[in-house]
């Protein structure tokens, strides 16, 4: 440290003014600058003047050397960095949440207890620049709390600001966590600047920027792109980039939980609080927090631990293995035989807790789409004031759970129909004017449990799409010949088509065309479905339906010959056994099935597969309706032999992909079977000559 | 390759004194011909197991079975060879080998009509792949090895499992 002046009065003041002629003498601007700015406040309390000093003499000294700790003590950064995360997300969260109600102290509290624990943690592992940050925030919001200044507009976005700061200063440290070459760590000065800007007392600003000037805050961000700071520049940026990490985190072999950027990649499991009666007082006291996290961001996850995500899909694995070896001995002839009571009763034993195990560990692997949709509102929080439209959000069923691969696969999609909804959906404030539309338009963002499916829906209330609109382009595009004739939802579907875009202008959200092709690309290998629901003028709806986990379908096991095939039954829509006339030829080639009026095309298995039936007959055979790229085709199997959940893999590298399988499980009996894909299945007969 | 087909074309046989062909081998048998492969690349022996024909995939491709719950590939090296096949018998196993493919390893079974035994096989004992003519390419050979009067066909298993399929990896989208 520097001799520390005499902190009383006028020895500050002595001792800034000789500092300032030093730096001035020697040429070090930045010194100079921090000098004469302080100089100005003769009323600056203790705590800002050991702020200033420990700037100064950063200033005076250049950067720092990196941290002793990073190299000393590696597991104490790791836990740092993840906690420091999931601080960051709640603060997120509960701005947000002050957005929209300023005068939500609780949140107020949360935000300040996050940045004073993260503080606290750099501060001993001597991250200097995270610790300063955090203490500035803190310093900010010491003042709202204290009723001293107000959260709005430019405040939060500061705060939120900090918080993307911090998220980029983690990085650094992350990669050389894991001895990759780390980045060069954001500079804060000029965050620091616009935080002290506020504290100082600008207060009008804030009022300046305060609701019916949306686009004060942009206008800001925009001179500060011109200046050296890079921070500023990538303020819209983090969001998407912590998106594209974490659906790419799986991938990644080496400590998954460490890189995967945002806290969802450590599953909280909470075991014993649903179960134990808690005598002890500890847990229930905990309990209150945990149901209610959008309110107490910090705390609530004690009973809970972190659990390496790798090891969580092993467990799974395993226990999927678990589940086919206990059926594979309850169904072992030999055994089956003895017909010994106690040994059934044993088995069948067996047979609960490995359910109840399954059912356990596949619970583990679930979170809440809380973390996903709040992403989602940042989003929509960013974009709106960089379009320029008041948006409100409507969000119900984020405590909804599911696979975390999946909730992960799902945040890009999602992000780019929640941009296109904002983009495209939503008008400018004067359109909705001449409307008589309210002048804050609405986002919604709705999940809920379905039959062993989440939906999702994403909407607006703006203009709707314009069948002409998509029509005339598809056309011009040459999709469609004609098209008159197709109905809405095929039309709608038309925007999945790559490269469609019906945006009169491209902006620098959306309408490049790419986007909702990708969207519908994600969702089915998520083994999902999108429906469209839109009304010209009114608005658009797009729900997804995606199942609540990847690793294991409901599948129907259908016999063709001597083979066995499983039919996943999210494919399923009726089965039905034919009866004479149902199938006819078109031209002796192609098969049609006339069903309740509708005309289907079919497809048999065994010609498909080249398999010996056991009847070619179709009245001795089962129709089972199913849905392939958005149509109902008729595929037709020998029998229908039962119902199994079964564990998804993959045939392997030494084969080739074959259209219309999807991979392989192995059946009760051990033996492999085949998953059939609809799609492939029914494409190779009838895709080919297909419009698009 | 270079330097064994130029010693093949002079019709010298040239066994090099530090020959990297030399080791153990499994010596096995396909039809009437006895083959060897190394002994690092097998996994493991097991019987016939039930075997899932997979639809549209090359006849030699038998289909798949369950291994301790991992889905395995099996190839019938005689259908791919060409030759006639063998029906299965009590010897008939299936040798589950480590293939390397593009930086990976995966596992792929092959049939095979019986195990003989693990040889040691010197570099003395072991002769280039000789030329058969233009009509006949040996591309999945190493060598030959004579052992106690026995011929043993050296098997590259690597490039035997893979010439064909190599274009099927590398055009292998998703999964």
């Amino acid at each position: 440290m520097m001799p520390g002046p005499d902190v009383e009065g006028e020895g500050w003041q002595e001792f800034l003014g000789d500092l300032k002629q030093l730096a001035e003498a020697q040429g070090r601007a930045e010194v100079s600058r921090l000098a004469t700015e302080y100089l100005a406040q003769p009323e600056a309390s203790l705590g800002d003047m050991q702020q200033q000093l420990v700037r100064l003499q950063k200033a005076c000294e250049g950067r720092p050397a990196p941290p002793a700790a990073l190299a000393q003590d590696p597991e104490l950064v790791r836990d740092f960095i993840m906690e420091s995360r999931e601080h960051l997300q709640n603060i997120e969260r509960s701005m947000l949440a002050i957005e929209n109600d300023p005068s939500d102290v609780e949140s107020i509290h949360g935000t300040f207890r996050a940045f004073h624990t993260i503080k606290g943690l750099a501060g001993f592992l001597e991250f200097s620049v995270i610790q300063e940050v955090a203490h500035e925030v803190e310093t900010l919001l010491d003042m709202a709390r204290n009723h001293q200044i107000e959260l709005t507009g430019s405040t939060v976005d500061v705060i939120l600001a900090s918080a993307d700061h911090l998220n980029q200063q983690l990085m650094p440290l992350e990669k050389t966590l894991l001895g990759e070459p780390a980045p060069e760590a954001p500079d804060p000065e000029e965050l620091l600047a616009r935080i002290r800007g506020i504290l100082r007392g600008d207060k009008a600003a804030p009022e300046a920027a305060a609701p019916e000037q949306i686009s004060a805050p942009v206008v800001t961000t925009v001179e500060a792109t011109a200046t050296p700071f890079p921070l500023n520049d990538e303020q819209p940026a983090p969001v998407a980039k912590v998106d594209s990490l974490a659906v790419e985190a799986p991938k990644a072999p080496a400590a998954p939980a460490a890189i995967v950027p945002a806290p969802p990649a450590p599953v909280e499991v909470r075991p014993v609080e649903a179960k134990a009666p808690s005598a002890s007082p500890a847990v229930t006291a905990q309990k209150a927090p945990a149901g209610n996290t959008a309110q107490a961001p910090s705390g609530g996850s004690m009973s809970s631990v972190k659990v390496d995500t790798g090891k969580l899909d092993y467990l799974v694995d395993m226990v999927g293995e678990l589940v086919i070896a206990q059926s594979l001995v309850r169904h072992n002839p030999d055994l089956v035989a003895l017909k010994n009571p106690s040994l059934m009763r044993t088995i069948s034993q067996l047979g609960r807790i490995t359910d109840e195990v399954q059912k356990t560990a596949m619970s583990m692997r679930m979170v809440p789409l809380e973390t996903l949709f709040q992403k989602m509102i940042r989003l929509v929080r960013d974009l709106s004031r960089k379009a320029g439209k008041q948006i409100e959000m409507d969000i119900a069923g984020e405590d909804t759970e599911l696979d975390r691969n999946i909730v992960e696969a799902l945040a890009d999609p999602l992000m780019h129909m929640v941009r296109n909804s904002i983009d495209h959906g939503i008008e400018t404030s004067t359109q909705r004017a001449a409307t008589d539309k309210p002048p804050v338009a609405k986002v919604k963002l709705h999940a809920a449990h379905q039959a062993g499916y989440i939906m999702i829906t994403v909407g607006d209330d703006g203009r709707g799409m314009d069948r002409k609109k998509i029509l005339a382009k598809a056309r011009e595009r040459g999709l469609v010949e004609n098209g008159d004739n197709l109905s809405d939802n095929d039309v709608f579907n038309l925007i999945f088509e790559p490269g469609f875009s019906t945006a009169e202008q491209v902006t620098d959200i959306s309408g490049r065309g790419v986007g909702m092709d990708v969207v519908k690309r994600q969702i089915q290998k998520l083994r999902g479905r999108i429906e469209i629901v839109s009304v010209l003028g009114k608005g658009t709806e797009f729900t997804l339906k995606v199942p609540l986990t990847l690793a294991i379908i409901d599948g129907l096991i259908v016999g063709v010959g001597e083979e066995r095939y499983i039919v996943p039954i999210f494919a399923i829509k009726e089965m039905l056994r034919p009866t004479p006339g149902t199938l006819s030829t078109v031209e002796g080639r192609a098969e049609i099935a006339l069903i309740r009026g509708r005309v289907l095309p079919v497809v048999r298995l065994y010609r498909r597969f080249g398999v010996e039936p056991k009847s070619r007959d179709p009245e001795q055979s089962l129709i089972i309706i199913a849905e392939a790229r958005g149509r109902d085709f008729c595929l037709v199997v020998d029998d229908l032999i039962g119902k199994q959940e079964v564990v998804i893999k993959s045939l392997g590298d030494g084969i080739r992909p074959v259209p219309g399988i999807a991979g392989g499980a192995i059946l009760g009996d051990g033996r492999v079977g085949l998953i059939l894909d609809m799609n492939g299945v029914f494409s190779a007969d009838d895709g080919a000559n297909r419009a698009a | 390759m270079e330097a064994m087909t130029a010693a093949a074309s002079n019709k010298i046989p040239v066994p090099m004194a530090g020959d990297d062909r030399a080791g153990k081998y499994l010596a096995f048998q396909l039809g009437k011909e006895e083959y060897a492969i190394r002994v690092l690349k097998v996994r493991e022996i097991i019987g016939v197991q039930e075997i899932t024909t997979v639809p549209q995939t090359p006849d030699y491709i038998r289909g798949v079975f369950n291994l301790r719950g991992k889905v395995i590939p099996v190839v019938d090296l005689q259908r791919k060879f060409g030759f006639a096949t063998t029906e299965n018998n009590a010897r008939t196993c299936i040798v589950v080998v480590e293939v390397a493919s593009g930086g990976r390893v995966m596992l792929m079974g092959i049939l095979v009509d019986a195990v003989s035994e693990v040889r040691n096989i010197a570099a003395g004992d072991i002769e280039d792949t000789p030329d058969f003519g233009r009509d006949v390419s040996v591309p999945y050979l190493l060598g030959v090895a004579k052992t106690k009067g026995q011929v043993n066909l050296l098997l590259d298993i690597d490039s035997a499992l893979q010439t064909h399929e190599v274009e099927v990896l590398s055009s292998m989208a998703v999964s």
